[in-house]
């Protein structure tokens, strides 16, 4: 699959389709690896709280009966596979469009049930925002129970948890599929698809966490907004082994309904900023006074609410309206929003008369600058001097960072500069208005070239490059006192952002592609789009050396275009050990 | 059920359990203080001692119930307690009518801007400790009351932006530009028909702010 996955055009499969895939399920699950026959002959009542009571027969043909509720019994066909003394066991209910996946814990007796369905009817949003859930998106409601021996009800049961929070894991799976999966939410998966997803680009889907013991995790995660698979499984930390189930219809609407078993490696854990006596007991989506309905969670669907715009739309407003850093020099108003924390403007660029020559035929542009906020510069291809606002900083010694909007450019567009005034060296994220699937989005891209300046040899060979050397690293930024968001470098071409509970819980996560350049050791330019989301594209020089990044926004909406600035304050969160995953791999067939 | 292997447990997660009892604890604290608050709105009801002094403290409860109702979110039980011509002035603003004003005040502003859970003071910008004192005066027909009590709260707005952080945020009820007020409140109260008492006017009188939230180690100005 090269399609990103939030570009793919998923079929709104109806639930008369689903119904018919799923007839076609009623023989249950398969399995690469044999099943396990501990549940062979074996009747069981599971007592949940706050749900049903299951009472199960199981047969010695991978078929079993349940009457849910003191219920009529159906007959139905499963699959089992234990780990340790997990017993795991998935079936369909014929005739219906739910099941269950349910893991019994031979010792404890406790037992956490999922039961899961399509063609939910789930609205969500509000109104003019409301809008019903894709039918092919698998819901899921997670009970805790028990074994009901006649014994009384025990004092605890398995539990949703904080304790997976930041950690990253490696999966193969037996169906060769391998996973990097990042927990780096208490309620999202920040994943990659190592051998579906040519790009190795990570993704988001939303994911519950319940803990069974200190070693061993129940987990899920529910690809919503994209294909509304469902995946879920048990895991041993100690063995770094799991088995569960994947269930739901992938991006060419096959249905997939099979048991798994994998190996994993940990690679590595970040810090999570909760309070130390915050166990994350209860989940982001069930803090309010009232319960939560069935299905509840917190799933962020932004494309949902974004507006589409033509390229021509798109260029009519920016002709109305295009304005850089509000028009004009500062006010004397404090920073605020996503600038709140931004590192100061600099005058480094003031007196200089320079030109940026970049490779391959690139633009080449003078520049002449006497003030700290307005600039004059020409493009050698037409020659004709613009007088712009712009902003610089000094990310670095003697290393300009500034951005100005390319005057009558149709898309609109705008220059985000890096000049290495100790090395010569010149990088310019050139990004403009209109993607090929929306207008209002932006395109960017990297390129690399020299300055020219007396007084300063120019480098021939030399130039910045791009980069692997952030990824796996964490930073959370605080671009305000009150607004915090970490970032992962999940991948060579792609990051999550993950946006912090009112406790500092790590919640919320979105995704992206994104580009990293090397500057100077520890000093680096990432920029990404928020597409398939709101559009906006943010480009930041981080400078790991003092911990802080500062940089620009560049939007594009009805309203016009505006870019604006953006810097925060960040904190080394952590990192995980997986660039070795990523690039081209010889791999087994699958 | 024979599958169950009696095996000896290796490892009961001790911890964990705990952890599970403390939280069903504070579940069954919870209850208590909403058993509780209903109490103080009962006692607010009027059917208790009929005297000045008991006239006075179910003024108290009545606020008490209000404090504990805004603390915990619970803005329709805020509403609730008052009268239906009630009068809520808040920076600087009037509603009017339970029904509607105070009903868009409490249900809509201050549910969105999470306003009202209470907090200590702002180090360095704290309330004189005169402004902090409570004072009940009931009429000598104990058919109307006025009342003064100190506040400290949490005050908010949400964070008015299309970026995704905050709508993200908005995810798990955060997305809210929160600061800190001290001050006082000037209340009027009214007796019902059914003999319990009702808030008719009450008025935020902000005496102190500054951007601070619990657990930091300092507050700041907010600029004007």
């Amino acid at each position: 699959m090269r399609i990103p996955m939030h570009r793919f055009q998923y079929t709104k499969l109806t639930s008369d389709q689903i119904a018919t895939k799923l007839r076609a399920a009623e023989s249950g699950p398969t399995s690469v690896s044999p099943f396990t026959n501990v549940l062979n002959g074996q009747s069981l009542r599971i007592v949940t709280q706050d749900g049903p009571t299951l009472a199960y027969r199981f047969g010695n043909d991978k078929r079993l009966t349940l009457s849910e509720n003191n219920g009529g019994n159906v007959s139905a066909a499963y699959g089992e596979l234990t780990l340790n003394q997990i017993v795991f066991f998935s079936h369909l209910i014929p005739g219906t469009q739910r099941g269950y996946n349910v893991y019994i814990d031979q010792d404890t007796k406790l037992v956490t049930v999922f039961e899961v369905w399509l063609s939910s009817g789930i609205t969500s949003g509000t109104g003019a925002n409301q809008f019903t859930l894709d039918d092919r998106e698998v819901q899921r409601q997670i009970y805790f129970g028990y074994v009901d021996n006649g014994q009384a009800a025990p004092a605890q049961l398995h539990h949703y948890t904080n304790r997976i929070a930041g950690k990253g894991l490696y999966w193969k799976q037996d169906t060769g599929i391998e996973t990097l999966e990042f927990y780096a939410s208490v309620a999202n998966t920040n994943f990659v698809e190592l051998t579906r997803h040519i790009d190795n680009l990570s993704w988001v889907s939303t994911s519950d966490y319940v803990l069974v013991d200190d070693r061993t995790f129940i987990y899920d995660r529910t690809e919503c907004e994209f294909s509304g698979i469902h995946t879920t499984f048990v895991a041993d930390l100690y063995n770094v082994q799991q088995v569960g189930a994947r269930f739901g219809f992938n991006e060419k609407d096959e249905f997939e309904y099979y048991l798994f078993r994998g190996d994993g490696k940990v690679v590595g854990q970040l810090a999570y900023l909760e309070p130390f006596d915050e166990r994350g007991l209860v989940p982001t989506w069930a803090g309010g006074n009232a319960p939560p309905a069935k299905g509840a969670r917190a799933t962020y669907r932004p494309v949902r609410t974004f507006t589409h715009m033509t390229d021509a739309a798109m260029q009519a407003a920016a002709d109305s309206s295009t304005v850089a850093f509000g028009g004009g020099p500062p006010t004397d108003a404090p920073p605020a929003g996503m600038a709140a924390n931004n590192m100061p403007f600099s005058d480094i660029l003031v007196g200089k008369t320079f030109t940026l020559r970049f490779d391959h035929g690139g633009p080449v542009r003078d520049y002449r600058v006497t003030d700290m906020y307005k600039l004059s510069y020409r493009d050698q291809g037409d020659g004709v001097w613009h007088d712009v606002d712009y902003r610089a900083y000094e990310g670095d010694d003697n290393l300009a960072w500034f951005g100005h909007i390319i005057t009558g450019s149709n898309p609109r567009a705008a220059t985000l500069a890096a000049i290495d005034f100790t090395n010569g060296l010149a990088t310019s994220i050139e990004c403009h208005m209109g993607t090929p699937y929306y207008g209002n989005e932006t395109t960017y891209r990297a390129i690399f070239g020299v300055v020219e300046i007396e007084g300063l040899e120019t480098p021939l060979y030399k130039r910045h490059e791009l980069t692997h050397e952030l990824v796996g690293h964490a930073f959370s930024w605080s671009y305000s006192d009150q607004t915090t968001s970490m970032h992962l470098y999940s991948s060579p071409h792609s990051m999550s952002w993950t946006i912090f509970t009112g406790n500092q819980t790590m919640g919320a996560q979105w995704c992206s592609p994104c580009l990293y350049v090397k500057l100077r050791p520890g000093v680096y330019l990432f920029c990404q789009n928020e597409e398939a989301c709101n559009g906006a594209q943010m480009t930041e020089l981080i400078n790991t050396n003092i911990s802080h990044d500062c940089g620009f926004s560049f939007t594009g909406s009805a309203a016009g275009v505006r870019l604006n600035l953006v810097g925060a304050i960040g904190r080394h969160i952590g990192k995980f050990d997986i660039l070795g995953y990523y690039g081209p791999q010889k791999r087994d067939e699958a | 059920m024979s599958i169950l292997k009696p095996r000896a447990s290796r490892n009961p997660e001790v911890a964990d359990k705990r952890r599970r009892s403390l939280f069903w604890m504070l579940g069954a604290g919870i209850s208590t203080a909403l058993a509780s608050t209903t109490g103080f709105a009962r006692a607010a009801s009027g059917t208790g001692d009929a005297s000045a002094a008991g006239e006075e403290l179910a003024i108290r409860k009545l606020h008490r119930a209000y404090e504990q109702a805004l603390d915990s979110g619970q803005y329709d039980e805020v509403i609730g307690l008052f009268a239906d011509d009630a009068e809520v002035v808040f920076n600087g603003e009037s509603f009017h009518r339970r029904s509607q004003g105070v009903s868009r005040l409490y249900g809509e502003r201050f549910r969105a801007g999470k306003i009202g859970k209470r907090m200590e003071q702002a180090p360095g910008f704290e309330v004189d400790a005169e402004r902090r004192r409570e004072s009940v005066k009931v009429s000598a027909d104990r058919l109307t009351a006025t009342a003064l009590f100190p506040f400290s709260i949490q005050v908010g707005a949400p964070i008015e932006t299309d970026s995704s952080l905050a709508s993200m945020a908005r995810l798990h009820g955060e997305g809210v530009r929160t600061w800190w007020e001290g001050g006082e409140y000037d209340v009027s109260y009214v007796k019902a028909a059914d003999g319990s008492w009702k808030i008719g006017r009450l008025e935020y009188r902000t005496l102190s702010r500054a951007n601070y939230r619990a657990g930091r180690s300092h507050a700041t100005r907010i600029p004007a």
